[in-house]
């Protein structure tokens, strides 16, 4: 029995996407990431957080953040997470909506500037436990 | 934390800071029992608790390192886990034992070895149930975002941030316990291989690994112990880090700045009053943004303090007066205690070689510890001690 559900685990595949709450990348159209608004005190938060940390409301309505906005840093790693292929660059970007997120960038290393305009875009982050790209947000210059 | 009675540290203990084939227990006993032996601490059964910062040897780190030196069976252990503020923690914990009237005696251990266990050329990061971890989060990556925005919003220079490394290498070149020490030079320190634009190999703490340790007890044990130079608890503060997705001044430190505030308060002891400092210069640019975040100079005035000397023997505040973490690598559980034990050191003026010069009277430690999304760090502890002699 025990043997049985070991195998069943096994069979299980890992994720490939990162992550149907956060990002929606339509068919037909731009990726765009997933804001939540607080339905009780209006605040409004990426990543999801639930409940509120401002007030630990539980209900909120989904808000498209915008696709562009301001890198606020960057630093090309030469030294990476083990497991993930060196150099990449990861930054700091900030959405209009007062909203700070970290991604990976597309791009070359010596390249990316502070405050200059970068967009929403997809691409793959790191390999999973089957050995498959995992693809989530990230972001590139305009 | 506010002090319920006075507490003093009896006697301290660490070990050479390296590559070890010892591990975390024998290195933590060994900095155990030289703070136990400075303390004038001559039979097992004194000691009315002991808690032991570590973040990656394994459970039951504490029970390990005191099980046979008659520690064990006579006094709570507590293990303690914060990543780099884990040992600052415990000694933390140690003095609130002694200042809530709960033991006499207590000790507070960090204790790591890391080079047995982890592979070279890769980098600290949180867990991968973290959203920036996922993303190729990284701790040298948070830093060097950092002295991105830093040189990007004051024109500072790499050469300019190496002059931290060259400094506290400096203050380390007697220093029988720092790994990387004497001279460097400003273009060494820049041509080294790059890890994390802007920090180069030579701008971040090396992987080694180490322990440090620290007896505190009462005013009445002090006496009873007979110990000559009593260093007394000014302040002990912990703090959480607030969390926050907003747009943020990454050239400060929010929670630095609200620890050594709080430290400031309690202790009555301003920061123009510290005579030496050792904080968490695990990269060149943390140093810089500290001298800020603690109030040592103006916002926007760190590299001015650095170049006019004033972190350095002569000056306002000598920083980092063992090295530093750029000197003794940083194992994580184990730095936060052996910057206490080596600030008490100094203000009794046994670090012979690297001896502060007058000797000073008061002495701070800050020791963050973690870096999860949301935050600057998860956590941070800082103690300001006092000769009281």
């Amino acid at each position: 029995m025990a043997e049985k559900k070991k195998s069943e685990k096994e069979k299980e595949p890992d994720m490939t996407f990162y992550h149907p709450d956060l990002l929606e990348v339509p068919e037909n159209g731009l990726p765009y990431l997933k804001g939540y608004k607080c339905k009780k005190c209006g605040q409004l938060d990426f990543p999801k957080l639930d409940p509120c940390p401002t007030c630990w409301g539980e209900e909120f309505e989904m808000v498209p953040l915008s696709r562009k906005g301001i890198l606020y840093s960057f630093s090309d790693l030469y030294i990476g997470q083990p497991g993930l292929k060196t150099p990449y660059i990861c930054g700091y970007i900030d959405l209009p909506e007062n909203i700070r997120i970290f991604a990976m960038l597309k791009g070359e290393v010596n390249t990316f500037k502070c405050d200059e305009e970068v967009e929403l875009t997809t691409g793959h982050i790191r390999m999973n436990a089957d050995g498959l790209p995992i693809t989530s947000y990230m972001f590139q210059k305009v | 934390m506010k002090l319920q009675r006075d507490v003093y540290i009896a006697g301290v203990g660490e070990t050479i800071f390296g590559k070890h084939k010892m591990d975390y227990d024998e290195l933590g006993r060994l900095a155990a029992f030289q703070a136990i032996k400075a303390s004038n601490i001559e039979k097992p059964g004194m000691i009315g608790s002991a808690y032991v910062g570590n973040a990656h040897n394994g459970i039951v780190t504490g029970q390990t390192i005191f099980k046979d030196i008659g520690i064990c069976g006579t006094a709570p252990i507590i293990n303690v886990e914060s990543a780099c503020s884990a040992g600052a923690m415990a000694v933390h914990l140690a003095i609130k034992d002694v200042a809530c009237g709960l033991t006499e005696l207590s000790m507070g251990v960090g204790a790591e070895n890391h080079t047995l266990r982890r592979k070279s050329g890769t980098a600290f990061m949180p867990a991968m149930s973290d959203i920036e971890a996922v993303h190729g989060g990284v701790m040298t990556g948070k830093y060097a975002m950092r002295a991105t925005r830093y040189m990007y919003e004051t024109g500072a220079t790499i050469e300019d941030l190496a002059l931290i490394t060259q400094k506290n290498r400096r203050h380390a070149t007697h220093n029988p316990h720092a790994s990387f020490k004497g001279e460097y030079s400003i273009e060494e320190i820049v041509n080294s291989r790059m890890v994390a634009y802007p920090l180069t190999l030579h701008q971040c703490c090396g992987v080694v690994d180490g322990a440090g340790a620290v007896v505190v007890c009462s005013g009445d044990m002090i006496k009873k112990l007979g110990i000559q130079k009593p260093v007394k608890i000014r302040g002990s503060v912990v703090t959480s880090g607030p969390y926050h997705n907003r747009p943020r001044d990454i050239t400060g430190d929010d929670i630095t700045e609200m620890t050594s505030a709080m430290l400031y308060e309690e202790s009555g002891i301003g920061p123009k009053e510290v005579d030496i400092l050792e904080l968490h210069d695990a990269f060149t640019i943390a140093e810089l943004l500290y001298y800020e975040c603690m109030q040592l100079c103006e916002k926007g005035e760190g590299l001015k303090f650095l170049r006019d000397g004033q972190a350095t023997y002569g000056g306002q505040c000598v920083v980092s007066p063992r090295g530093g973490m750029l000197s003794y690598g940083h194992p994580i559980g184990a730095s936060g205690a052996a910057q206490i034990a080596a600030n008490v050191k100094q203000l009794r003026g046994e670090c012979n070689g690297y001896q502060v010069e007058p000797i000073p009277r008061i002495a701070m430690s800050h020791v963050t510890g973690g870096g999860l999304s949301g935050t600057e760090h998860a956590a941070c502890t800082m103690h300001m001690i006092s000769k009281d002699w």
